[in-house]
């Protein structure tokens, strides 16, 4: 990012304040370095060249959730998270990775995910999977490609939610196919990371597979590849969230749901909701099963907050990861309900995560796994 | 910077994570909301009032500057180290005490959220009525320092309405308490309600007994557009004088309602010159006869268009463009600064025409933003620091806006303070004689100045 760029976002922070009322890092925090305002001025400092880029500075830039909840509450306009993210370029470029994101990002260069594993692994998540034919697997041609992410590919906790969105495909009938072990990272972990430059190659290999399937529409379960490919990937393919998919069953009548009388609520995870603008499609998705009983979140929509599992803050600093994750649990239990749905890997990895390590009783489902069950078979 | 024994000392009282003095850590609390700012020479967060106690111990024995700060939202200057020394934040006294439901009030650390306490009283069908639109980040402490205000405060008064009691630590370290939870108190001199408003000159609040209300039932919230300033501002003199008190009653002129349009926050019809916002609450019967009545006055007064609200989101809808006048002026141009001239209600269409004939006559960019209710004007001045020739005259134009309300019998701010912000004028406003009893009172509670110097006494 260009300075210029960086200080034409600054110059319009008027220092109010307001975006500490949403920021979760700095209220679990209390430190003014923490808050959105403060690393705007450390910003500000920087590029005026009164303060050298510190490891102190790489702490600070690295304690940030990139939840976007402080741009969407900044009276003025700015656009908090790029310069978060650029000043993370900055540190990145001047001073290398941070030392806790090394692992992923070694491993992202070597086997082109963040797991550690070689990419062949990326099938792992169909070793236990039944009832959808193996042939879907091996397309030479298909209408639309579901990329799966890594985090879906790999991690045990979270590889429910790739067997359930095929479960689905295939039960609507739809031609679909997946990349296996051509998958690459999105790229978004570099993001951010602040290594922008990495990103080419693994864009430049997703759009070469899927072009070469023929496929009209790519669709995914994570809502951080998801935005990913919206923003950096510039492509006409469609691009559509698995909510939106799923939705778009729902309204023609592919996917039909069974009677509940469960008692839910909603977590919209940032990248889906605030920082991609779905709101409407998972929620019109569960309105459509009948009996269900929907308890929004007291913040909900563009008001969310974080899970604590965003901007890699996970790896950095798992303690502010599960101090963000406990409020968020805590907001859940304030709606009465047992069950909290989201659509997304990393959000349902934290939450489950604390409240496992809390003790506390709650399930946590991703919406994928929730239409499954509920919908009616043929 | 501290000498080595002297840092050792704070960090001793605090413990060593909450005394800061990286330059990371000085650079973050050299600002306020206000323009200028000032680099510390050290942050500490104490964690109660032995602590805060101690520290005033130690910074007078060292003759070192101390600066209190709540969530740094003021728009004065209020909280910024303006002579180095030590910024002392409130962010870990951050507990509500004691709700007493039964006495109406509640107990608060200084570092209390105002939004905070808003939603917990509501749980008990309560209500703390000053309302700063900082209130979801800005702390009861510092809305207690600096006598904050709010939409709300036509009908419901400002923050020294509601403080009833405080603890107080003065400058030797002395812990003192004014007030109590008693509603009537005339007891010597009202301790409390002089510490409220004082900016942090005269004692670091560590503890807040405020007063609550009955959390309103109901309210009706009505939009009025006129096509001449002047009958919106007649209009608010004429609501004013029949008796009913709303809650709310905000006034925005056509540069405000064009910034807005422009930015994208509402729309408004062509001949829109100025729009009044206008709440009443209480109970349900009464806030609809009086919700009709405000509508009759408004098309009386020649309003081309009025709208009730009928349901929450109507009302929500009706706000927006309120709600989205500050940040559609402010990313206008690089600065915005917010004035707060205050005049008596009647005199408010006057002084609305002086400001427009100024903001001609000094070639400026001004909106005019009113608490109408009142008499509290928010002109919102549009501007670049850097362009010294605007700076002149910016400065010229507020000096004839401030004569001007104070010979109406007004005041230089009606909300936020004086600061830095208005130091200059406060002669205008206070004779030598006045001026110098306050520094009398600053002397007897700070006799060595040690608390936040360069604010608006001395």
């Amino acid at each position: 990012m260009k300075s210029d760029e960086l200080a034409h976002e600054f110059n319009q922070c008027i220092k109010c304040g307001l975006c500490m009322a949403t920021c979760p890092a700095c209220k679990e925090l209390l430190l003014e370095k923490y808050s959105p305002r403060g690393k705007v001025q450390l910003a500000r400092y920087y590029a005026r060249g009164e303060l050298e880029l510190s490891e102190r500075y790489r702490d600070i830039f690295a304690k940030c959730l990139l939840c976007g909840a402080c741009g969407a509450t900044c009276p003025s306009g700015v656009d908090l998270k790029k310069i978060f993210l650029g000043m993370r370029e900055e540190i990145a470029g001047k001073k290398g990775a941070h030392p806790l994101t090394l692992g992923a990002v070694q491993s992202l260069a070597r086997n082109r995910n963040i797991s550690g594993e070689d990419n062949e692994e990326r099938w792992d998540w169909k070793e236990s999977l039944k009832g959808v034919p193996e042939e879907v697997f091996h397309k030479k041609k298909a209408e639309v490609v579901y990329f799966v992410g890594c985090v879906s590919s790999f991690f045990p906790m979270v590889q429910s939610i790739p067997q359930n969105f095929v479960r689905i495909l295939s039960e609507a009938k739809s031609d679909f196919t997946v990349l296996g072990g051509e998958e690459w990272c999105c790229g978004f972990p570099l993001i951010g990371a602040g290594l922008t430059r990495e990103v080419e190659e693994l864009k430049a290999h997703n759009l070469e597979k899927i072009r070469a399937l023929g496929a009209g529409k790519v669709v995914f379960s994570c809502p951080s590849c998801f935005r990913m490919w919206k923003e950096y990937y510039g492509t006409d393919v469609e691009m559509l969230h698995a909510t939106q998919f799923i939705h778009e069953m729902v309204r023609n009548k592919t996917i039909r749901f069974n009677r509940t009388d469960m008692t839910v609520t909603y977590h919209d995870p940032c990248d889906l909701g605030r920082n991609a603008g779905v709101f409407d499609a998972p929620r019109e998705i569960l309105k459509a099963v009948p009996g269900l009983t929907l308890v929004e979140l007291e913040n909900n929509r563009m008001k969310s907050v974080c899970c604590g599992g965003g901007g890699n803050v996970e790896m950095v600093a798992p303690d502010l990861s599960g101090a963000v994750a406990q409020k968020k649990i805590e907001e859940i239990r304030r709606t009465g309900a047992k069950t909290v749905l989201t659509s997304c890997q990393q959000c349902v990895r934290t939450i489950k995560g604390r409240a496992r390590r809390q003790k506390v009783d709650l399930q946590v489902m991703d919406i994928n796994e929730f239409v499954y069950r509920m919908m009616e078979k043929k | 910077m501290f000498s080595k024994a002297v840092r050792q000392e704070l960090c001793s009282i605090v413990g060593e994570d909450w005394f800061l003095d990286t330059p990371e850590d000085l650079a973050t609390y050299s600002y306020d909301a206000f323009l200028p700012e000032f680099i510390p020479d050290g942050v500490i967060l104490p964690a109660k009032t032995e602590q805060v106690s101690r520290i005033m111990q130690v910074a007078t024995r060292e003759k070192i500057p101390v600066t209190p700060r709540g969530a740094g939202t003021n728009i004065c200057g209020g909280s910024v180290a303006k002579q180095g020394g030590l910024v002392m934040a409130f962010n870990r006294m951050n507990e509500i005490v004691e709700v007493d439901a039964e006495d109406m009030c509640a107990t608060v650390q200084p570092g209390v959220v105002n939004a905070d306490l808003q939603k917990l009283v509501a749980g008990y069908g309560l209500m703390y009525p000053p309302d700063p639109a900082s209130m979801f980040v800005s702390t009861i402490g510092g809305n207690v320092a600096l006598n904050a205000g709010g939409p709300r405060g036509v009908k419901y008064g400002v923050t020294r309405d509601y403080v009833l009691g405080l603890e107080v630590v003065l400058p030797s370290g002395a812990v003192i308490r004014t007030g109590g939870k008693s509603l009537k108190n005339v007891s010597g001199f009202d301790l409390t309600r002089l510490i409220c408003g004082s900016e942090g000159t005269l004692g670091i609040i560590t503890e807040i007994i405020v007063k609550l209300v009955v959390l309103p039932s109901a309210k009706a919230t009505l939009q009025a557009i006129f096509s001449d300033l002047n009958d919106a501002a007649k209009t608010v003199s004429a609501i004013i004088g029949s008796g009913i008190v709303p809650t709310t009653l905000e006034l925005m002129d056509k540069v405000v309602l064009d910034v807005i349009g422009s930015y994208g926050g509402a729309t408004f019809r062509k001949d829109a010159e100025a729009l009044l916002l206008i709440e009443v609450d209480g109970d349900a019967s009464l806030v609809d006869a009086q919700g009709r009545r405000i509508e009759e006055f408004c098309r009386a007064r020649g309003a081309v268009e009025v709208q009730r609200a009928s349901t929450q989101a109507e009302a929500d809808k009706l706000w927006q463009a309120r709600r989205s006048a500050f940040g559609a002026v402010a990313s206008r141009r690089p600065n915005c600064i917010v004035e707060d001239a205050t005049v008596p209600v009647k005199q408010l269409p006057e002084i609305i025409r002086k400001i427009v004939e100024l903001s001609q006559r000094y070639r400026l960019k001004i909106g005019v933003l009113a608490h109408a209710g009142d008499g509290n004007l928010h002109p919102l001045i549009m501007t670049d620091l850097r362009d010294k020739d605007e700076m002149e005259r910016i400065e010229r134009a507020l000096e004839e806006m401030y004569e001007t309300a104070i010979g109406m019998g007004g005041t230089l701010s009606g909300e936020h303070g004086i600061g830095i912000a208005k130091k200059r004028f406060l002669k205008m406003e206070f004779s030598d004689s006045a001026m110098e009893i306050m520094k009398g009172i600053k002397r007897v509670f700070d006799p060595d100045n040690i608390l936040n110097p360069g604010s608006f006494l001395m």
